[in-house]
């Protein structure tokens, strides 16, 4: 009984010192000042272009009439929504989205497994597969277009000295084909980044873990799945949220490569946006559809989290 | 260590501020240039502001060089060129006039003339081109450039890029084909000139950015004189051009020649595809700007290729948009009597020819049609052309029209939807048709 009361009174303090205002002074007002530039950098160059952009997505934002720039409520997002690109759009993100996930991660783990453990060469291996992740989306496409070009192409030219097919596909030419190929260019891209975070974190179980299940008995794929699963999944959880924000917001391989096309039919949010700012110059509905963007990924970032209680980062 | 403190926040502070006002710094204070001898400004330098639109190294490297002698002959003004790069410079440019930062001369293109002359954004120069001696000196095509929006001087073109046909006079040789003068013939040709065992292909297609372009030509071709020159979507009794069964036909002729003579995925070509396919042997045949010239020159044979008139349709006659971008001054500029000096010295009959010739394009001035350089070889073509005005008509596109913007980012996909056999020629016609009556109706 003794013992519990400094416990009490330590609680007491510390709820005092919750309850007191806060005020900036001394060295607060020194962190303050020095946080400061900082966030004015912040508020300029973040937060000032997304309100602008959100109030721009309400009105008639058009290059031909600048003069006559008016808030016309919901107009823009109707006109987006109910244009018939847009189911399609939608349905290209999901897919663009879902499937480049799902191998990145699948093709990152496998290397990151691959490459934990030592052998000859393992530094030039893992340059070769972090080298994606340096270059710029842009260029990746500009090369993917090539290696799946009908006459030139080093795909179609390798499928059919394998004899595997009897004519040159023309892969950028058709809406199935064109949408694997985008998918598969933006796969080679990621798997570097899954590889990199997951691998990070291999490295960092505890050998131990892996002797005291080798003691209890555990073979090579139950240890895969009762020590190295769970001690890499919070990693794998936030990489994943990561990713399908950006992925979501990377419209570089598929412009560089398709421009959207064919007819369409690899247009995704992104770059439906793109096409509404240059050939349709209209600032309003491109900012209705970087609204609708944002809108999506808070939905799902609130679901993903509370689905998988992610509170805070894996092993950064 | 208080004192370190609060310095080391107030130093962190200063520092930030000067990032953004480096950032921001613009040409409104440029270094003052000391005059030879540097004994203080003799006379205050003027410096004006200029941004070119169709950039590419070679054409900046010369713009420099003008630029150079412009200011040599005019001691108390200095030229500071901005050269955004080609892809995304107008964005650029319009992005420069809706934020009011210092520009005093741009390049106009005729897409963006209207909309720049209703933002209040560019200059009327009709009080300078009245007094101006040489604006007479304009070829009748380049004064209706300089003029198109509402009848008014906005800029003063400085060259013309009109289309021809490039062909294989080798692979023609071969094949005993003769150069062809219709699109039946052109066709026809291609046809016969398509190989994919030898990766061979008749034409290069373009169906990829802005390919919709293509589309309207032949629907012209096969229109004939009865599409409205001014306004080349309506027809001259009000009607929209993707009302007839003509356009139905070139719909028709137009996937047939990408289906039957151009490589499958020419369906998503784009300048860069469809010139570069020409130049390294995989297409007989092209029709593009005179900027091609120089790349052709550089990457083929002499010889072995050649330009022709643009093919004429079942209607005897060939239109065609000729771009005819230029110099225009800003309505803000602090010093427009300057500009213009500078526009006037940019836009000089021996000036323009020079620039025409060193950049691949058709010059603007009547002079340089006795030029033997335009008399023979690449560039008679487009000569010949612009001599036949009744056969090459020079039409302009409805790019005043509000809808314009928003039907050309639709255009693309509907076209490759056609070809790729997702949508027909009837409903695609109906979709274009139904648009345009609209626009039409809805304009003031």
């Amino acid at each position: 009984m003794q013992s519990e009361k400094p416990v009490v009174m330590a609680n007491q303090r510390a709820a005092a010192e919750r309850k007191k205002p806060f005020r900036l002074k001394g060295e607060g007002m020194f962190i303050f000042l020095c946080l400061l530039p900082a966030l004015l950098f912040v508020a300029v160059f973040t937060y000032y272009p997304l309100l602008r952009g959100v109030v721009m997505s309400f009105q008639n934002y058009t290059l031909f009439d600048l003069l006559n720039i008016q808030f016309i409520g919901l107009d823009n997002f109707v006109s987006v929504v109910t244009s018939p690109d847009f189911p399609r759009v939608a349905m290209n993100s999901f897919f663009w989205v879902v499937c480049s996930l799902f191998f990145q991660l699948l093709f990152g783990l496998t290397l990151a497994l691959l490459m934990r453990r030592r052998f000859r060469g393992r530094g030039i291996y893992q340059a070769f597969v972090f080298f994606p992740w340096a270059m710029s989306g842009f260029l990746i496409g500009l090369i993917w277009r090539w290696m799946f070009n009908a006459q030139f192409g080093v795909i179609n030219d390798l499928l059919m000295k394998t004899g595997m097919i009897d004519a040159p596909i023309p892969f950028l030419a058709d809406g199935m084909w064109a949408m694997a190929a985008v998918i598969i260019a933006n796969i080679w891209y990621g798997v570097a980044f899954f590889a990199i975070m997951i691998l990070a974190a291999l490295q960092s179980i505890p050998e131990e873990l892996y002797e005291a299940a080798a003691m209890d008995g555990a073979g090579r794929f139950q240890q895969l799945w009762s020590v190295t699963l769970p001690y890499i999944l919070p990693t794998m959880l936030v990489t994943i949220l990561l990713r399908v924000i950006w992925i979501l917001n990377f419209p570089d391989i598929i412009y560089s490569m398709t421009n959207g096309g064919p007819a369409g039919s690899t247009h995704i949010f992104a770059t439906f946006m793109i096409e509404k700012v240059i050939f349709g110059q209209d600032y309003g509905q491109a900012s209705a559809i970087g609204v609708i963007i944002v809108l999506i990924l808070l939905l799902f970032t609130v679901f993903y989290v509370k689905a998988t209680r992610v509170e805070k980062g894996g092993d950064f | 260590m208080k004192v370190s403190k609060w310095l080391s926040a107030v130093l962190s502070l200063a520092l930030s501020m000067g990032l953004v006002a480096g950032c921001s710094q613009s040409a409104t204070n440029p270094p003052a240039s000391s005059p030879e001898g540097g004994n203080g400004q003799a006379k205050e330098t003027i410096t004006l502001k200029m941004v070119e639109s169709i950039t590419s190294p070679q054409r900046t490297e010369l713009l420099k060089e003008l630029l150079a002698q412009f200011e040599a002959k005019n001691p108390g003004i200095k030229v500071d060129l901005v050269s955004p790069p080609f892809e995304g410079a107008d964005q650029k440019i319009t992005q420069m006039l809706m934020a009011k930062e210092e520009l005093d001369v741009l390049e106009v293109r005729e897409f963006n003339a209207k909309q720049f002359s209703m933002n209040g954004f560019i200059e009327n120069l009709k009080p300078y081109t009245d007094k101006w001696k040489n604006y007479d000196q304009l070829t009748d095509i380049a004064k209706r450039r300089a003029t198109w929006v509402d009848n008014t001087p906005y800029y003063i073109p400085n060259g013309l890029y009109q289309r021809v046909l490039f062909y294989r006079t080798d692979w023609f040789k071969e094949a005993g084909l003769e150069v062809p003068k219709t699109w039946d013939e052109l066709l026809a040709a291609a046809k016969k000139l398509t190989d994919p065992a030898k990766n061979r292909y008749g034409y290069s297609f373009r169906g990829g950015p802005t390919g919709w372009d293509y589309a309207l030509i032949t629907m012209w071709a096969y229109n004939g004189k009865e599409v409205d020159p001014a306004s080349a979507f309506f027809l001259k009794d009000g009607r929209t051009v993707f009302s007839t069964p003509e356009s139905l036909q070139a719909l028709a002729f137009y996937k047939q020649l990408y289906k039957e003579a151009s490589p499958a995925d020419s369906v998503s070509w784009g300048f860069q595809e469809m010139v570069q396919r020409f130049v390294s042997g995989s297409t007989a045949m092209l029709i593009q700007d005179p900027d091609v010239i120089d790349g052709a020159k550089e990457k083929m044979k002499e010889g072995t290729w050649a330009t022709a008139p643009l093919p004429i349709g079942p209607s005897g006659v060939a239109q065609q948009v000729v771009g005819g971008p230029g110099w225009g001054m800003t309505a803000y500029s602090k010093h427009k009597d300057e500009a213009w000096k500078l526009i006037e010295f940019l836009s000089d009959p021996d000036q323009s020819t020079t620039y025409a010739k060193r950049t691949s394009v058709i010059p603007v001035v009547k002079s340089a049609a006795e030029d033997e350089f335009y008399k023979t070889g690449y560039f008679k073509a487009f000569i010949d052309m612009n001599a036949q005005a009744d056969t090459f008509i020079d039409v302009s596109r409805p790019v005043d029209y509000k809808g314009w913007g928003a039907w050309q980012s639709t255009a693309d996909k509907d076209i490759q939807s056609y070809l790729l056999d997702k949508i027909s020629a009837e409903d695609l016609l109906k979709k274009w048709d139904q648009y345009w009556s609209k626009e039409k109706a809805e304009r003031k």
